[in-house]
């Protein structure tokens, strides 16, 4: 494969990288899927982003909801397909990766061992920094491997993503909890010269409501943390969790798997203003978990010291909050109980305020914040970086990576003294399709891919064959609208081809335009056609189309396509 | 063809060409004859000419391999695609070789089968049609004559313009607008395919020596009055001169065009 630089630079991205926090270069991977290169595909994806299997399974995918295909359809299934490559590799054995030199001599302390920590461990390692990551947990991974239930992530498949980050020469040192075993100040005096705190929000938000203290309640977090690290939890036969996020509905299944018989989710809105995903809340449906709107604890009725009932009062939903969602205002004389053995308040997450420096801390917040500035994440000290969720509030897995690119930027500016705020590239939408009606394609939706039966002998080979051609199927509905996506599918034919009109001979007549596919050919003022750099994604049917011949391709030209046919030809001759 | 091997030129999508295609084309037993393939970023980008061109060097089959519609990497390059063969099985027609010798087939990246499938029938069809009359060291003239004086035509400005512009014109209407239908489309590229065909061939043919109307006429089978307003059409393009007057005979000769 050639490894000529592309002659173009690009700041627009399509609408799926543009949306997505991290920036992948979703049109890209989406490129090479097409062309059933799989392993490249998970290495562009890892270009941007460390987790394309933990991403495969539980983004959010802002992508989708930015793809322009439902102007015609259905999104692309971005996130199927991430997973689909990044199970892929792991099937056909993924190659370790070499550990990257260090090149540099100044260390990074990082603090938190999640999605934010480890994406700033591992673009600072590219850059050949020595990284050292502290984590509190016997095993890294953050909120992704403590709170994110089985069901949804196994825990190998992060284990698989973080030996990668390890393979590369980032130093995880689990079991050390900051603020307890190292401090700033420790960290300055052992010749850290940066600190990345990202500790994210621990700890469950209380209810404040008379006998939260009972045996019998046991917080969302808590919750998850106990059934990951494997710990005996006891949830009863009735099961109440309070809460319309994701970790409700979580905590919901869990329940319901550790034995409850009935799981019912309190929420004091209605389902229309759930946090939580939609196909989340379908599937705990589907486990016949039910849902109680317009509910909200009052008090936990008690007996001997256990939980018995929880007492509730209906809501109705008022004016709009600040938040945008209609505030729940309670009902008079509604007061009602649900009998239970156990209930899980999921009403949100705070910081562990007392590990945090109180310089750092906003103490006007009270989920315990550390206020950054938003383009440089840089905290109130010098050198002390912070992202992730203790800087946003809870988050997702990509908004944390994204954060932890930004950081790592500035990181790297701050230890080599350049400025901190100066040329930050922002990025923009852009598409070529102005008209959905004309684009002439046909609507064809979303595929899912045959769900491998679990405990079957059915061969795996002949399982990935068949989900390798369901997801090149799905990678074709991409319809590129961006702009050239450099994933470099093509690279060994086009190289970043670009048409250049040969002015002299153009006589303004206006075919290319009408060919080109992408609207990159205008006319300037002298009436010749003018190419968009930006645009031309090098695909040459203008130039097998201009009356003039005027166009032609910078490598691909017709002689070369001709001397290559000939070529094929004397070699028919050959005996 | 004298080993028994057709010799075929297969102009393909880089988008269809994926690790299995690769791998299906080197198993060779699965294929009857060598494939000769020519990658290009999308089959829309292949330039008539350069077809024809390989048609006069001697390629007795020539099969174009695009993605199926309605999936094209770059929206509508195999649309396009259809377009130029259409003019091309044209020209063909008028030239002697057989239109049959080139094709263009859909595929799909992983669909090996179908893929080697496309192969083997297009190598049984061009076995029917033998070997190219332009093959070899002595090639047939006449069909030689015509296959350049149709490359000439596509490489000359009303017929790209015309397959360029045939879905905004057929789907849409033009600047005066008018809308034309595809029946009509057809029957107007018909007949300018013909007679640029005719004038490209009256160039070559001046080209060689000066030559008179009635020459000509003898040569390209046609009447005497029919190449006489073609000669006038070529003369206010600036393609063809007056040579001399032999008696009371104009001949005509080729300008060069650029």
């Amino acid at each position: 494969m050639a490894t000529g630089t592309l002659i173009h630079t690009k700041r627009k991205l399509p609408p799926c990288s543009a949306a997505c926090p991290a920036h992948v270069n979703v049109q890209g991977y989406v490129s090479l899927i097409q062309r059933g290169k799989f392993r490249e595909a998970v290495e562009l994806i890892r270009k941007d982003m460390l987790f394309p299997a933990i991403c495969g399974r539980v983004c959010f995918s802002p992508c989708e909801d930015a793809c322009a295909r439902v102007n015609l359809d259905q999104a692309v299934a971005i996130r199927a397909l991430k997973r689909i490559v990044a199970d892929i590799e792991r099937e056909h054995g993924q190659v370790k990766p070499e550990p990257i030199p260090k090149t540099r001599t100044e260390k990074v302390a990082i603090i938190g061992a999640g999605p934010a920590g480890l994406t700033v461990a591992y673009e600072l390692a590219k850059l050949g920094y020595p990284v050292t990551v502290f984590e509190r947990m016997p095993e890294p991974g953050g909120m992704a491997r403590y709170c994110i239930p089985d069901f949804r992530l196994e825990k190998f498949v992060v284990a698989n993503e973080i030996a990668y980050i390890k393979d590369i020469g980032v130093e995880i040192k689990t079991g050390i909890e900051f603020g307890k075993d190292i401090t700033l100040e420790s960290l300055w005096n052992k010749g850290y010269k940066a600190v990345f705190v990202a500790i994210g929000m621990q700890l469950s938000r209380k209810m404040n409501v008379p006998g939260e203290d009972l045996e019998g309640v046991v917080h969302v977090l808590e919750f998850l943390r106990a059934v990951s690290l494997g710990q005996h939890v006891d949830v009863g036969e009735r099961v109440a969790v309070i809460g319309g996020g994701n970790s409700a509905i979580d905590a919901a299944r869990t329940a319901k798997r550790l034995g409850a018989r009935e799981v019912m989710i309190l929420y004091r809105r209605t389902r229309n203003e759930m946090p939580a995903l939609p196909h989340e809340i379908e599937a705990a449906e589907g486990e016949e978990i039910k849902f109680h709107f317009l509910v909200a604890p009052k008090r936990i009725i008690g007996e001997n010291g256990k939980v018995k009932a929880i007492g509730c009062i209906r809501m109705r939903l008022g004016e709009p909050d600040a938040s945008g969602r209609r505030r729940p205002m309670p009902i008079s004389f509604s007061e009602h109980q649900y009998e239970v053995d156990s209930i899980i308040p999921a009403i949100g997450q705070i910081s562990e305020r007392s590990c945090i420096p109180t310089e750092l801390l906003d103490e006007k917040s009270r989920r315990g914040l550390i206020p950054v500035d938003p383009i440089t994440m840089e905290a109130r000290i010098p050198g002390v970086f912070a992202g992730g969720d203790i800087v946003t509030g809870p988050a997702s897995i990509i908004q944390a990576v994204g954060a932890g690119k930004q950081a790592a930027v500035s990181i790297h500016r701050y230890l080599t003294g350049q400025d901190l705020k100066a040329g930050r590239e922002e990025v923009e939408e852009t598409t070529w399709v102005k008209d959905w009606e004309s684009l002439g394609k046909k609507s064809r939706r979303y595929e899912a891919p045959i769900q491998k039966p679990r405990l079957s002998f059915e061969e795996v080979e002949s399982f990935l064959e068949e989900t390798k051609r369901k997801a090149m199927f799905e990678a074709f509905r991409c319809l590129g609208c961006g702009p050239c996506s450099e994933c470099l599918a093509g690279v060994d034919l086009c190289e970043g081809d670009k048409a250049v009109v040969d002015e002299s001979r153009c006589t303004g007549c206006n075919t290319c335009a009408i060919v080109c596919p992408f609207g990159a050919i205008e006319k300037n003022e002298n009436e010749v056609a003018q190419v968009s750099e930006e645009l031309c994604k090098g695909c040459g049917i203008c130039a097998a189309h201009c009356p003039e011949r005027a166009i032609t391709m910078q490598r691909l030209t017709d002689e070369n396509i001709l001397s290559c046919a000939l070529t094929a030809l004397r070699r028919g001759d050959l005996p | 063809m004298s080993s028994g091997k057709p010799r075929i030129v297969c102009f393909m999508c880089n988008w269809v060409f994926c690790n299995e295609t690769e791998s299906a084309i080197h198993q060779e037993h699965q294929i009857p004859f060598d494939v000769n393939t020519v990658r290009v970023m999308c089959i829309g980008r292949i330039d008539p000419v350069v077809v024809l061109e390989t048609f006069e060097r001697g390629a007795d089959g020539i099969l174009l391999i695009g993605c199926t519609p309605p999936d094209c990497h770059f929206v509508e390059g195999n649309l396009h695609a259809e377009h130029v063969v259409k003019l091309l099985k044209k020209l063909l027609a008028l030239t002697g070789l057989e239109p049959e010798r080139l094709e263009l087939r859909w595929s799909f990246p992983i669909e090996e089968v179908k893929f080697i499938q496309i192969l083997t029938d297009f190598a049984a069809q061009i076995q029917k049609f033998g070997v190219s009359p332009l093959a070899g060291e002595r090639p047939d003239e006449k069909v030689l004559l015509n296959v350049s004086a149709a490359k000439n035509a596509t490489a000359d400005f009303r017929l790209r313009v015309l397959t360029g512009r045939e879905k905004e014109l057929t789907e849409n209407m033009n600047v005066y607008g008018e809308k034309i239908s595809q029946e009509e489309f057809n029957a107007l590229i018909d007949e300018i395919v013909k007679a640029e065909f005719i004038r490209h061939k009256i160039h070559l043919l001046t080209r060689q020596k000066p030559l008179s109307v009635k020459k000509l006429a003898v040569i390209i089978h046609m009447k005497p009055a029919l190449v006489l307003r073609h000669i006038v059409d070529m003369r206010r393009k600036g393609m063809i001169a007056l040579d001399r007057v032999e008696e009371t005979t104009p001949l005509y000769r080729a300008l060069e065009v650029q």
